[in-house]
């Protein structure tokens, strides 16, 4: 009798267990499945929110006449992308922050739009020092940067895998003109500049090249920062010059060709520039001081040396001038060499973008492998032409002309294809090689 | 209450709102107030030097800045160029900083009131055009950037300021050190002979002090806390620029004070956060801010002389009267 009673308990405890077993399997199993359902939403859920990407533009300060035309290129840009149904279907909002033309505000301003703004890509200065100061804060945050300064730098020995550059830098810049200039304008060079970093990397660069091709470069002439008079100066130019290389910025650069006008220098040497000095600048505002003076550019200002339907829309766009690239109904002229890098970097961001599959900010590094290497066609995403954002140093490979100022207009004597720069400029650096 | 406990209380709540504000503040605005705090701590240094001199002895320098960028270029160089390690970069832009004002200082305090101001401003000049200038070793106009060495290793283990946490408790514990550091000086002897020398320096030689060590020492410190925000900034920002060295950084240091209150502690922290936070959230709105900070500016000089910290200092006081006039009359 009790040990039957005891087997019936024993059958009740055990028939207990079983349910308590399956009802509590079959809960735990029911929360794992909603558990992990709410994990793989996350791993496969597609974002349907806006992509924000930050501009570092210079909208004040030094470099304020430039950076007004990267600002209304970054908005066209986006106008164009939100129009034609956004970045792989999502809306992209443009969140700008001014730099003043000033590092240390440079710097906070873009850890503002990556932490405050939530930017998860950046578009930024065309201010060497700004972006120098720049790409560590956006390495160290993991924000691919978009820098459209010239100091070799940044795609160089301060460069890392968030860095890229469309446009040219000193590098590029003496690899695509420094060629051409030696055969046709002449072989001893004097170069004078600012006594600052800009002019001293144009000399450095410059310098390798010319004497690879048997020029001779005499002693650089680095005139002193807050000089206003330049004649003492340009009184020390070799009298064996022939080619009389410059680099000065905004108001020193007219005071230079001015003050070398009216010694007459363009009668006994040729003067040749990169598009850096006359950048914002209109021939016809100077009484003829550029004339006759050889620029290297990164795009030509009058549609007639690049005519095609992108070109013109995107002048169309800026709302300049299809000649002298001024603003209808002001006096302003675009910063049209490097101010379209400002445009063209949404549409490459837009490309990688895509091609990866990016959802959220931790598949950002598919974004940096899709950016590197990319082809870019000459389209309207792509006005200046097409380029090659090359792989090891996430240098933009493009062509570039040299134009000489003739009745106050650029007239392009010469287009350089981009596989002609290529050629004479190696990759210094292969960034693939950090991790990410 | 007391005017010490009214004191105690703004300090100890400085204090309290400090350690927490990397919980605090995300729970209240965006993250990214934890680091423009950082630069309000370690900016307040800077301001907190001219105080030292402005407040303390009577010397109006707008040649911070100066020291401020040695301490910043010893770091970036340090790293850069010599390859030290984080603790030797930072101790070695001190130092620099610390070196250079005893320099400058040698000669500055000879002089006094405008004479003084000017030379300040010349020797930054001096250095800021050499900074541009000298682009192989400070990288011209572009600037110096770097990357941050570790500030302990072992074996696969780094600790460095990429950590965002550890960053700002680094930043608070020096920034809190060195105001420890004036807290102590300031009531030492040294400190009276500083004020003694403000007040009086004819009366103050007359008593047997040495005026011009006493300005000398007084400049050397005062150059060696603008060389520690220097050396903080530098790693906190991974950059060095000579754009840091000019004398407008200066004049903006000294402006923080006088808003803050010279003369006080803590001021340079209240006057520093101030106008950095304004500038912050009109900037975004505002291009041409600056106006709107200079009408600010303005009002406070007007309204408080004494600055804010001066303001406080004056209510705690009146509170302090009224309390103890009401016990006079009580019941």
């Amino acid at each position: 009798m009790k040990s039957r009673k005891k087997t019936e308990i024993q059958e009740v405890i055990q028939d207990n267990s079983r349910r308590s077993f399956l009802k509590k399997t079959l809960t735990g199993g029911a929360i794992a499945s909603a558990a992990s359902l709410g994990l793989m939403r996350d791993v496969f859920a597609k974002e349907s929110g806006p992509i924000v990407i930050g501009h570092h533009a210079e909208l004040t300060g030094g470099f304020s006449s430039w950076g007004y035309w990267h600002d209304k290129c970054a908005q066209a840009a986006v106008k164009v992308i939100n129009e034609g149904g956004g970045i792989a279907g999502r809306k992209v909002v443009l969140e700008t922050e001014d730099t003043e033309s000033n590092p240390a505000i440079g710097a906070r301003k873009l850890r503002s739009l990556i932490q405050r703004r939530k930017a998860s890509f950046v578009v930024g200065s065309v201010h060497s020092g700004i972006m120098l100061a720049s790409i560590p804060v956006a390495t160290e945050l993991k924000t691919p940067y978009f820098s459209a300064g010239e100091a070799t730098e940044a795609t160089g020995s301060k460069g890392t895998r968030y860095s890229f550059r469309t446009g040219t830098d000193t590098y590029a810049l003496a690899a695509a003109g420094a060629p051409w200039a030696v055969e046709n304008l002449g072989k001893n060079w004097t170069m004078i500049f600012p006594d600052y970093a800009w002019g001293h990397s144009h000399h450095a660069e410059h310098k390798k090249l010319i004497e690879s091709m048997g020029g001779t470069v005499n002693d650089p002439i680095a005139v002193p920062l807050g000089t206003k008079d330049l004649v003492p100066y340009l009184s020390k130019i070799p009298e064996q010059t022939e080619v009389l290389f410059s680099v000065f910025f905004g108001a020193l650069s007219v005071a230079f060709y001015s003050q070398s006008k009216s010694m007459r220098l363009d009668e006994k040497m040729k003067m040749y520039s990169v598009s850096g000095t006359i950048e914002a600048i209109d021939p016809r505002d100077i009484d003829g001081a550029a004339e006759g003076v050889f620029f290297l550019e990164n795009f030509p200002r009058p549609l007639e040396y690049k005519d095609d339907e992108y070109h013109k829309r995107f002048i169309e766009m800026m709302n300049i001038d299809s000649v002298h690239a001024e603003e209808i109904g002001s006096d302003r002229i675009m910063a049209k060499s490097h101010a379209w890098q400002s445009y063209e970097n949404f549409f490459a961001l837009k490309a990688a973008i895509e091609m990866s599959g990016w959802q959220r900010d931790s598949d950002t590094p598919g974004v940096i492998e899709a950016l590197e290497g990319l082809e870019m066609q000459n389209s309207l995403a792509h006005p200046q032409g097409s380029k090659l954002l090359r792989a090891e140093d996430h240098s933009g490979m493009i062509d570039c002309f040299i134009s000489k100022v003739e009745d106050s207009k650029f007239v392009v004597k010469k287009r350089i294809p981009r596989d002609e720069m290529i050629a004479k400029l190696p990759p210094r650096y292969d960034f693939r090689k950090m991790s990410l | 209450m007391r005017v010490t406990d009214t004191y105690k209380f703004g300090s100890w709540l400085l204090v309290l709102f400090t350690l927490t504000a990397p919980w605090v503040l995300p729970l209240l605005v965006d993250s990214f107030w934890v680091d423009i705090y950082s630069e309000i701590l370690i900016w307040s240094l800077l301001a907190a030097s001219v105080n030292l001199l402005l407040g303390y002895v009577g010397l109006l320098s707008f040649g911070q800045a100066l020291f401020f960028g040695f301490g910043m270029y010893g770091v970036a160089i340090g790293v850069v160029k010599f390859d030290l390690g984080f603790w030797s970069a930072f101790i070695f832009g001190i130092s620099l900083a610390t070196g250079m004002a005893a320099i400058a200082g040698s000669l500055a305090v000879r002089l006094t009131w405008h004479y003084f101001a000017i030379i300040t401003v010349v020797f930054s000049l001096i250095f800021y055009f050499t900074a541009l200038s000298w682009k192989p070793i400070t990288g011209g106009d572009d600037g110096l950037p770097f990357t941050i060495p570790p500030i302990i290793s072992f074996g696969d283990y780094k600790l460095t300021m990429t950590n965002a946490n550890f960053q700002y408790f680094f930043i608070v514990t020096i920034v809190g050190a060195c105001y420890w550091l004036m807290y102590r000086v300031i009531n030492s002897p040294l400190g009276r002979a500083f004020v003694t020398v403000r007040e009086n320096d004819a009366r103050a030689a007359l008593i047997g002090l040495n005026v011009y060590l006493i300005r000398l020492t007084a400049f050397i410190f005062a150059g060696f806390i603008a060389g520690v925000a220097g050396a903080l900034f530098a790693l906190f920002g991974r950059y060095a620029s000579a754009s840091y060295m000019f004398y407008h950084v200066s004049g903006e240091a000294v402006v923080w004070a006088i808003i803050g209150g010279v003369g006080t502690l803590f001021g340079p922290i209240v006057g520093t956060g101030l106008m950095i936070v304004l500038r912050e959230e009109l900037s975004s709105v505002w291009d041409h801010y600056l106006l709107l900070v200079g009408v600010a500016v303005i009002l406070t000089v007007i309204f408080a002389p004494r600055g804010i910290g001066g303001a406080f200092k004056a209510l705690a006081e009146k509170i302090a009267r009224q309390q103890f006039s009401r016990k006079e009359s009580g019941p």
